[in-house]
């Protein structure tokens, strides 16, 4: 049986609306990590809100989370994956949404704004999963750049921010920056699989 | 002692996300606006809202249409959420087709003169006057100049109808195509529109690795202080929306596409 970490949800009582949260995890743990995360979001908080997908597809994320028994159909997806695959942004979910490449950074954001725009809630997270992903695509500095201003966008507009980020595969500057910009840290990073 | 009061001129409320505090509020009461740029990069999209967004607000608007049919731009802002075509029916929002205009006035001809001008411009202020319109898009002034040979006399029709417009109170966007061709003028297709306006708004793409990435950009509006940073613009069902395009995403500059 898959089980989440509740000592996260622990920590995620700590913090504000405007907060946002650097959630390190591990290559093994990230999905449980992220799980751990939303779930209590979801169900102790009763957050809704946006799931930007930039390491696997949004239905692969979808998919997993479902295996698990965690209904997502009232979280917003954006995928930056899918479209660089050919036949990959071929689904009818409604809540699936696609940005062309994770080098368009100015089309997430924005993406997310309108998505969040459109909701009913009144308490919202963004998930950017993860750092790690955009890193392959996009240069240091305008990393660093973008997280500075995805981070203060959110604030600004009270909505939670959740940074997932594999930190020894983050380039220094970026993870500095992170460190510098998050209000809240969440480290499940320095895991050992025996 | 009291400081000065500053001057501050009325305002049109644009109503579109971000351009309103671009422009400190908006665009000055009864100015003349040249939004120029390529194909596909939202233009028409960007002044539809600005009427849509008046409509809503009581105010009479009028769209004059060179470059697709009235029927064709309709289904096209169907696309908003806040779009009602109780707006049309009622009369708040008035599209015209440039052909239609012509054929009125007489003026089927490939080329326009002094007189044929003076006709149009008359026309335009007349209905623009009868209706009580406040906000007005030409798409494009760039197709209906294509008509006018000298470039003295693209000048004195620009400029007339900018001055009786603004003087009936009426904000007008006037839609400029930037093509590959004129690549030596850099806002506008022959060289004069820009210097007529009050205010222009470049919209674009950066070529970005290989992706196009639409921008906005406020060069000049007469009146007001405004921020002139190249901003990121998705067209979304909700309308235009804008955030800062990144400083180190930019440096691709010289990729910009002015024209195709």
């Amino acid at each position: 049986m898959f089980e989440l970490d509740q000592r996260i949800a622990e920590q995620l009582t700590e913090v504000a609306l405007s907060s946002s949260v650097q959630v390190r995890c591990g290559n093994s743990n990230a999905f449980m990590v992220t799980a751990s995360t939303m779930v209590p979001l979801m169900q102790m908080f009763e957050m809704g809100g946006v799931y930007i997908s930039g390491s696997r597809s949004a239905m692969e994320m979808i998919d997993a989370f479902e295996t698990i028994g965690i209904d997502v159909s009232n979280i917003q997806f954006i995928d930056l994956v899918s479209s660089g695959v050919l036949g990959g942004t071929n689904t009818t979910r409604k809540n699936i949404h696609y940005v062309d490449s994770p080098i368009m950074l100015e089309s997430i954001l924005l993406r997310s704004l309108y998505l969040l725009r459109t909701t009913t809630l009144e308490r919202n997270f963004v998930i950017l999963d993860s750092v790690n992903a955009l890193a392959i695509y996009n240069d240091d500095r305008m990393l660093a750049e973008y997280l500075h201003t995805f981070i203060n966008t959110f604030r600004q507009r009270e909505v939670l921010s959740v940074i997932l980020n594999v930190p020894d595969q983050t380039p220094p500057l970026v993870l500095s920056n992170l460190d510098l910009y998050c209000t809240d840290l969440i480290d499940r990073g320095q895991v050992v699989i025996h | 002692m009291q400081p000065a009061a500053v001057y501050t001129r009325d305002r049109c409320i644009t109503g579109i996300h971000g351009l309103d505090e671009i422009l400190r509020g908006g665009i000055p009461y009864g100015s003349t606006v040249l939004a120029s740029g390529t194909c596909g990069s939202g233009k028409t999209t960007l002044a539809m809202e600005f009427l849509v967004r008046g409509a809503i607000a009581g105010e009479a608007c009028a769209h004059f249409t060179a470059t697709e049919p009235s029927v064709k731009l309709l289904e096209n802002i169907r696309q908003f959420e806040f779009f009602d075509m109780n707006m049309v029916d009622t009369g708040l929002i008035n599209v015209f087709d440039m052909d239609v205009l012509y054929s009125w006035l007489g003026l089927e001809k490939s080329s326009f003169d002094l007189d044929d001008v003076h006709a149009l411009i008359k026309a335009i202020v007349d209905i623009v006057n009868t209706i009580g319109v406040t906000r007005l898009v030409i798409d494009s002034v760039t197709t209906l100049c294509y008509k006018i040979k000298s470039e003295q006399l693209i000048r004195d029709f620009l400029f007339t109808l900018g001055k009786k417009l603004s003087t009936l109170g009426c904000t007008t966007i006037l839609i400029s195509e930037i093509t590959s061709a004129t690549e030596n003028a850099h806002w506008s297709s022959f060289g004069v529109e820009e210097a007529i306006a009050d205010g222009i708004v470049v919209m674009g793409d950066v070529e970005r690795m290989g992706h196009l990435l639409r921008f906005l950009q406020v060069v000049k509006m007469r009146g007001t202080s405004h921020s002139r940073a190249k901003h990121a613009i998705e067209l979304t069902p909700i309308g235009v929306m804008l955030t800062p395009m990144l400083k180190w995403g930019a440096q691709g500059d010289t990729k910009s596409r002015w024209g195709a």
